[in-house]
């Protein structure tokens, strides 16, 4: 039996760490867990700590071992502490048909910005959601929504109503727009206003959801949620900025508050640049007289 | 009484007596029983018979329709009821009872009940569920002629030879067959006593009433559908009217006009009208209520025996003795006009309405007509004078007249036409402003008129003038039954005629340039100088026609809209369930009026005939965007591409490879035909490829076709044709291979080998050929050879004579190397715009092309092609290399190719929605959004000259900032990228759009209230700054219609008007401290200056005040009485907070004392002028200045070139195509 599905006993640590609840999955009592499922157990559990930031923990943790799971998050880790080479390169070496290998692989690969080869170890997987996925986030990333909408629309013939299609289906759905903006809204609405399943990510998504359908009061509510959570989540900092922009507030903030929490993040080094683009694009123009 | 007007005849047959008429109740159908024993079903709208039916013996007389089952029931001569199946086309069973003829036969309306009356003096009711008489129902005492049910009650109304009318309560008999309900004992008994039985003991059917009135035999009679009225017909030529109530009956009035029996008479079911037919060969319309005769219509011939009207629609029939006709009785056609965007028409209650067609809205009656023509007549056509705002109306009552009426400015309600003038006519159009035309039909005149009625002008059309149009300026179309002329009013002659037949409306384009003209089936489209464009046949009556602004004329029929091009090529837009008459189209929309005259709309999808015409425009790129655009790829449109000759264009539209095949074999487009063929790879296309390929001399690709059908001997010929040998030397080794000796022969002969033919010779043993081809090749040791192998001498052979040695010719030219000059492949425009389209990098075609989905397979098709001819190419070359010794080689190589060009078309990135922003938009802001800069720069440079962008920066990092959100997906990896857009509801990749943070309204209702706070607080240098500000936000902007377009110029404007006039203020300001400058003369007059320029921008009225205040404060204080007392005037001009008022009026006051100026300063304050933004300085109008294209700030001319010192973005003076705000 698939440990993941509804009647597995992994569903719930499994549930957590998808929703972002890692604190959960860390705290998650794997000792009445039946040994097959141990393994799995302890890689999930070494996610949610290298997704909280703990890579080096992890990868001490993990330090020796043989099995192909462990190593691969060891690559994980690596990848998160920009060990990039090395984590590839543990990768390749690593047996392409182990379900977690193929997962955690992808991320690094993608990570590593190797999409092709990504995909391509992605796309052996066997029936498992996380790679699933996985491949609609390197998709969407690629800009490719159409083969991204494909995945999703096959996973969800197989594996109906499941949290990581449903999870799937709402990045792509933000993609598209339309009435789908409203649909991936009560996906991550459900998630994050639920008790049980609240988390900052979530209540992230809700806010990008939101922000995209126009609601932008509620989108703060949302963000303000969320950074009453964790105040230093850079893509809450950064949605929060998106959000000011757009409201004509005030940015000089909370773009502080981004640089502090992470210096490296995509919305401030994607500014510089534009920034430097926009330098050199304004100097060839020029008024015919100077100023008189 | 008036002559035969007003009855419209639709549809006659020639048949046998006719004696029963029925119409369906839906379907355009008519059922008619003859003398015959024949039973006719037509459709009078096609004017066709659909079935016969021919069972009963004897003449028929009575036939009805059933209101919902496809069943209908006759009575014949033979006693016999049938009742009838259309649908299975035969009688299901017959009705025997009867004893003698069967007059008529009706179906109860809800009940499964026939009514049938006979001869034998009985009318009968019969239930036809289970064959049954239910109730026979006796007292006349002579023929029954007619019993009929009445619509709502439980009554029967009969008439009969013995002179009287009867009506019968016929409720007993539903009580007793209705669905059996408890009865108590009183009930029963109360019924018993309460149903007297008659003579015969029969309580179903009660003899209510019985009329007596007419003195001869009655022949018909009719129950009123809604009031308590009967009608009846009688042998005495009387029509007669009674009137019923609960307990009596009583003759109201007789309609008195036939001269001989009354066979048939009835109610109109709509109007107040009773129609009745006679053997007098006459139908005769009468007035309900006053019982005058209103009208007749006569019959050269033929005796009428019955009359029937349409239970929902305006339309009777009438049966006599050489068939049926089926007329109406006025014409439903609403008179109308459309003048622009306005409709003006007539109602039924004729009333002048009209409608605006972009309000969608219908006016309050403009005038009442009750008084024109005669009450049941409608008025006929409807001219309308924008100049003069009066319509001109024609009424075909009286032998026909017009009326000419000035409509009021606004409808008030239904009054009477104050002041109008008539005449006699039957034609009456505007020709001009002031001028109409009348046509006078039975004089043959027409007569021009001004417009107080007296006639200018006066002359005789051509003979037989029908009808009158209007023909472009100073002409007029004048109809005549075969005719049409264009008719020159000023020389009072034809000046162009045209065959037509019987055309009876005409239809001028919007431009004007064309006129259709509507004949019953025909349309004929001419020139304005009546030359036939083209013509078409319906073989349905054609109703109305309207142009539509592209100049296709879209027609009714009375069942479809349909279109027609000025080619001739027509086709339907779509079905009507009712008759309407189209007035208009705009868009896709239809305006049309129905036959209650009032306006609809009806939705149409204009694709297909837009396609067509821009098919006939060679208009590509609007084709491009309707293939695009719009989901037209059907059969049709392939198979009309198809027809017409461009097949090269259905290549487009087809995905299906067999069909792209085809098409692309029959333009010659052998590129995509290798393709498609590639993809079935079915011998049979490979065949036909080749051979059409040979037809090119396109050999490289007749070589695959041979090699995919392994035809080998073919191939080897190909390459001997070619000159290939090399290829050729392979096909051997190939032959030697598959052991196919003829084929190695051959090949052998091709390449002169003879070692190689007589070694096959001798390897299959045919010794003798081996000897004689090495003998007469003259290898004499190959003889000796031969002849030892075989142990035989020279001797013992008998040679035939020997020829020359054949060698085979040597190629002169490689032609294999490649292929020589095809036939030229037809590449259409089409497909050069359609290429064009997809490389040429204007901005929003480009878009298209490249965002959707059929743009990008496209393109990735052309690559696809591109490199599969290169693997083509490749292929060969391989072949060339390694030799494709296995003839089974090829295919997979093939194959290989595909997969590879279909995987890299799987993989790889995209390019992000924020690309396509900068391609789906014209708006610069759309290309910052996209973090596109570059463009967004060139745009504006473009748009508004802009040249210095530094100040502009923060506003594009703000767009730019603004357009993406990040999405946390999965753990370890960066949140995906999502573009926040401000189409929130569009969906279609191509049309979405980013959000725009500080949009138009943000600006108006924020920043620019801060600007006020700033100059009612005095902050000037803040102000400056977010004036500026605004007009950088609208800069970078986009809004959602033209109206905020000129929202967005106001704002720019005001906040330009403010940046100028504050920065005229911070000049002043700047001379320095108020006591040094009022020691220095030349500071004081130049701040004095500024202070006056300062009230000169064109500042809200408030600000303009404060401005004022303190220009005149100034003057005071520097003793510049006269401009001071100027400014104090314009304060008491402008009114306000009193503070301010008092102020001007006490400085008013002091300087009237002494208006003079102490200092002169360059100030008029009479002049009208404008102040230079850069040196603060009077531009006085007049003279030439120059302009910041963006904010509109006016310069001296020496300012030319130098950037825009309120914008601070643009340059003064370069002209640029304007912003764009809105796409």
């Amino acid at each position: 039996m698939d440990p993941y599905s509804a009647e597995g006993e992994l569903i719930n640590i499994h549930n957590h760490f998808h929703q972002g609840q890692y604190q959960e999955v860390i705290d998650f009592d794997t000792s009445s867990l039946s040994p097959e499922n141990a393994l799995a157990a302890r890689v999930l559990q070494l996610r949610a700590r290298a997704a909280l930031g703990q890579a080096e923990d992890v990868l001490a943790d993990v330090q020796g071992e043989t099995e192909p799971e462990l190593q691969a998050v060891a690559a994980l880790a690596n990848q998160a502490l920009g060990n990039s080479d090395e984590a590839v390169t543990t990768v390749e070496s690593l047996d392409q048909d182990n379900a977690t290998v193929q997962v955690l692989g992808g991320a690094v690969l993608q990570a590593a910005g190797k999409s092709e080869a990504a995909l391509a170890l992605l796309s052996k997987h066997q029936g498992n959601l996380e790679a699933v996925a996985l491949i609609v986030q390197i998709h969407l990333q690629q800009n490719r929504t159409d083969l991204a909408l494909k995945e999703v629309t096959a996973a969800r013939r197989w594996a109906q109503d499941s949290l990581l299609v449903n999870l799937a289906e709402s990045w792509v759905g933000l993609r598209l727009g339309g009435e789908k903006y409203q649909q991936a809204f009560y996906v991550f609405e459900e998630l994050a206003q639920a008790p049980a399943t609240s988390s900052v990510r979530s209540l992230v998504s809700q806010a990008v959801a939101e922000l995209h359908l126009g609601r932008t009061e509620e989108a703060q509510a949302a963000l303000e949620q969320a950074m009453k959570k964790e105040p230093a989540f850079a893509e809450a900092i950064a949605n929060m900025l998106v959000l000011n922009v757009i409201t004509g507030r005030d940015t000089k903030e909370i773009t502080s508050a981004l640089e502090k929490a992470k210096p490296q993040h995509p919305f401030l080094t994607d500014l510089a640049e534009k920034s430097e683009l926009f330098d050199k694009a304004a100097t060839k123009y020029k008024a015919k007289v100077a100023a008189a | 009484m008036q002559a035969s007007s007003g009855m419209l005849t639709k549809f006659e047959s020639k048949s046998s007596r006719a004696k029963g008429i029925a119409f369906h109740p839906k379907r355009p159908w008519i059922l008619v029983s003859l003398h015959s024993s024949t039973i006719q079903l037509w459709d009078y709208r096609m004017g066709t018979l659909i079935d016969r039916f021919e069972e009963h013996d004897g003449p028929v007389r009575g036939v009805d329709f059933h209101k919902t089952q496809p069943l209908f029931v006759s009575g014949g001569d033979d006693y016999k009821i049938k009742v009838w199946s259309y649908q299975t086309r035969r009688c299901l069973f017959t009705l025997n009872g009867h004893l003698d003829y069967i007059r008529t036969v009706f179906f109860h309306h809800e009940l499964p009940w026939i009514l049938s009356a006979s001869d034998d003096q009985t009318i009968r009711i019969w239930n036809w569920q289970n064959r049954s008489l239910l109730c026979t129902m006796t007292g006349h005492n002579h023929y029954a002629m007619c019993a009929q049910f009445h619509p709502k009650e439980d009554l029967v109304v009969s008439a009969s030879l013995d002179q009287s009318v009867r009506v019968w309560d016929i409720s007993g008999l539903r009580k007793k067959h209705s669905a059996p309900t408890s009865m108590t004992f009183e009930d029963q008994v109360a019924r018993a006593n309460a149903n007297q039985t008659d003579m015969f003991g029969n309580t179903d059917a009660v003899v209510k009433f019985v009329l007596e009135g007419h003195d001869r035999g009655v022949n018909w009679v009719a129950f009123h559908p809604t009031m308590p009225l009967i009608v009846s017909a009688g042998d005495d030529r009387l029509v007669k009217l009674w009137r019923m109530s609960e307990t009596k009956a009583w003759e109201v009035d007789t309609c008195r006009g036939h001269f001989q029996n009354a066979s048939g008479c009835l109610f109109h079911p709509h109007q107040d009208l009773i129609l009745s037919a006679g053997e007098d060969k006459t139908i005769r319309v009468w007035d309900l209520n006053k019982r005058t005769a209103v009208n007749s219509f006569k019959r050269e011939n033929d005796r009428f025996w019955v009359i029937a009207a349409h239970p929902e629609i305006n339309l009777f029939a009438a049966g006599h003795d050489n068939g049926v006709m089926v007329f109406k009785l006025e014409r439903e056609r609403p008179a109308s006009a459309v003048y622009q965007n306005t409709l003006f028409y007539i109602t039924k209650e004729k009333h002048v309405r009209s409608y605006d067609f972009q309000k969608n809205a219908e006016s309050p009656t403009l005038l009442s007509l009750k008084k024109l023509g005669s009450p049941w007549v409608p008025p006929r056509t409807l001219s309308y004078n924008p100049a003069e705002r009066s319509i001109l109306v024609t009424s075909p009552a009286d032998g026909g007249s017009y009326e000419l009426i000035n409509l009021p400015r606004d409808g008030s309600g239904a009054i009477e036409p104050t002041e109008s003038k008539r005449g006699q006519g039957n034609s009456a159009i505007f020709v001009a402003r002031n001028r109409f035309a009348v046509l006078n039909t039975s004089t043959q005149t027409v007569d021009i008129k001004d417009l107080t009625n007296n006639t200018t002008r006066s002359f005789k059309p051509p003979v037989g003038t029908s009808d009158i149009y209007f023909g472009g300026t100073g002409n007029l179309l004048i109809i005549t039954p075969t005719a049409v002329h264009l008719y020159d009013i000023q020389q009072k002659k034809s000046t162009a005629e045209l065959a037509v037949n019987g055309v009876k409306y005409v239809v001028w384009s919007n431009d004007g340039l064309y006129a259709a003209l509507l004949s019953k089936h025909n349309v004929t489209i001419v020139s304005k100088t009546l030359e036939q464009v083209s013509t078409l046949h319906e073989t349905i009556r054609i109703k109305s026609a309207t142009w539509d602004d592209a100049g296709v004329l879209l027609y009714s029929t009375l069942n479809h809209v349909k279109y027609t091009l000025l080619n001739g090529d027509n086709g339907i837009v779509r079905t009507l369930d009712q008759t309407v008459y189209l007035v208009r189209v705009k868009g896709r929309n239809v305006y049309c009026l129905d036959r209650a005259a009032k306006p609809k709309i009806l939705h149409i999808d204009p694709t297909e005939y837009r396609f067509k015409l821009a098919l006939v425009k060679r208009n590509y790129e609007e084709m491009l965007q309707i293939i695009q655009n719009s989901s037209l790829v059907g059969q049709s449109i392939i198979a009309y591409l198809q027809k017409k000759g461009y097949p090269e264009i259905a290549l487009q539209f087809v995905q299906d490879p067999t069909t792209r095949f085809e098409l692309a074999i029959e333009c010659g487009n052998l590129e995509v035909a290798v393709e498609m063929a590639k993809q079935l790879d079915k011998p049979k296309l490979w065949t036909r490829l080749s051979t059409e390929a040979l037809a090119h001399g396109n050999h490289s690709i007749v070589e695959m076709c041979y090699q995919k059908l392994k035809q080998f001997d073919k191939l080897s010929f190909l390459y001997l044709t070619t000159g290939d040998n090399t290829k050729l030397t392979r096909m051997a080794n190939i032959a030697e291979q598959r052991g196919d000796f003829t084929s190695r022969f051959q090949n052998a002969l091709y390449l002169g080998e003879v070692e190689d033919r007589i070694q096959m010779f001798k390897e299959i043993d045919l010794y003798p050929l081996a000897y004689i081809t090495a003998k007469s090749n003259g290898l004499e040791e190959e003889c000796q050879a031969i002849l030892e192998a075989t142990g035989l001498t020279e001797e013992q052979l008998s040679m035939p004579q020997l020829g020359e040695p054949l060698s085979p010719p040597k190629p002169v030219v490689p032609t294999y190397k490649a292929n020589w000059p095809t036939k030229g492949t037809s590449q259409s425009f089409f497909e050069k715009a359609l290429l064009g389209q997809v490389e040429g990098l204007s901005l929003e075609d480009d878009t298209a092309a490249a965002t959707n989905g059929f743009g990008m397979e496209d393109a990735a098709e052309d690559d696809g092609a591109a490199k599969r001819n290169g693997a083509l190419a490749e292929v060969d070359e391989d072949e060339d290399a390694a030799g494709w010794d296995m003839g089974d080689d090829i295919a997979p190589e093939v194959e290989e190719g595909f997969v590879n060009v279909e995987s890299a078309e799987v993989g790889g990135a995209a390019s992000s929605e924020a690309d396509l922003w900068a391609r789906n938009s014209p708006l610069a802001v759309d290309h910052v959004a996209g973090g596109s800069f570059e463009s967004a720069m060139q745009l504006l440079n473009r748009q508004v000259g802009a040249v210095n962008f530094a100040p502009l920066k923060p506003r594009f990092l703000e767009v730019y900032q603004a357009s993406k959100t990040y999405l946390p997906a999965s753990a370890g990896l960066p949140a995906l990228v999502n573009y926040v857009r401000r189409t929130v509801e569009e969906s279609d990749i191509r049309k979405v759009l980013p959000i725009i943070p500080r949009d138009l309204e943000t600006l108006a209702a924020n920043d620019l209230q801060r600007g006020y706070d700033t100059m009612k607080a005095n902050k000037l240098e803040d102000g400056v700054q977010i004036f500026k500000g605004i007009l950088h936000a609208v800069l970078i902007n986009a809004v959602g219609s033209e109206s905020e377009v000129a929202e967005a110029k106001k704002l720019i404007t005001s906040a330009c008007e403010y940046t100028v006039a504050m920065s005229i203020e911070l000049a002043r300001r700047k001379l320095g401290a108020p006591d040094a400058v009022a020691k220095n003369p030349q500071l004081l007059k130049r701040s004095l200056e500024l202070s006056a320029y300062f009230t000169i921008p064109k500042i809200e009225v408030p600000h303009r005040q404060l401005a004022l205040l303190n220009a005149m404060n100034l003057a005071v204080r520097s003793k510049n009485y006269n401009s001071a007392l100027s400014f104090a005037n314009r304060i008491l001009a402008n009114g306000g907070a009193t503070k301010i008022l008092e102020n001007a009026k006490r400085t008013k006051a002091q300087c009237e004392r002494n208006p003079h100026d102490a200092v002169e300063i360059e100030f008029d304050q009479f002049a009208e002028f404008e102040v230079c933004a850069a040196s603060h300085t009077p531009i006085y109008s007049g003279t030439a200045y120059e302009e910041c294209a963006f904010d509109g700030s006016k310069y001296h001319t020496k300012y030319k070139g130098t950037v825009c010192v309120v914008c601070e973005v643009c340059e003064v003076g370069k002209h640029g195509s304007g912003l764009k705000l809105f796409a």
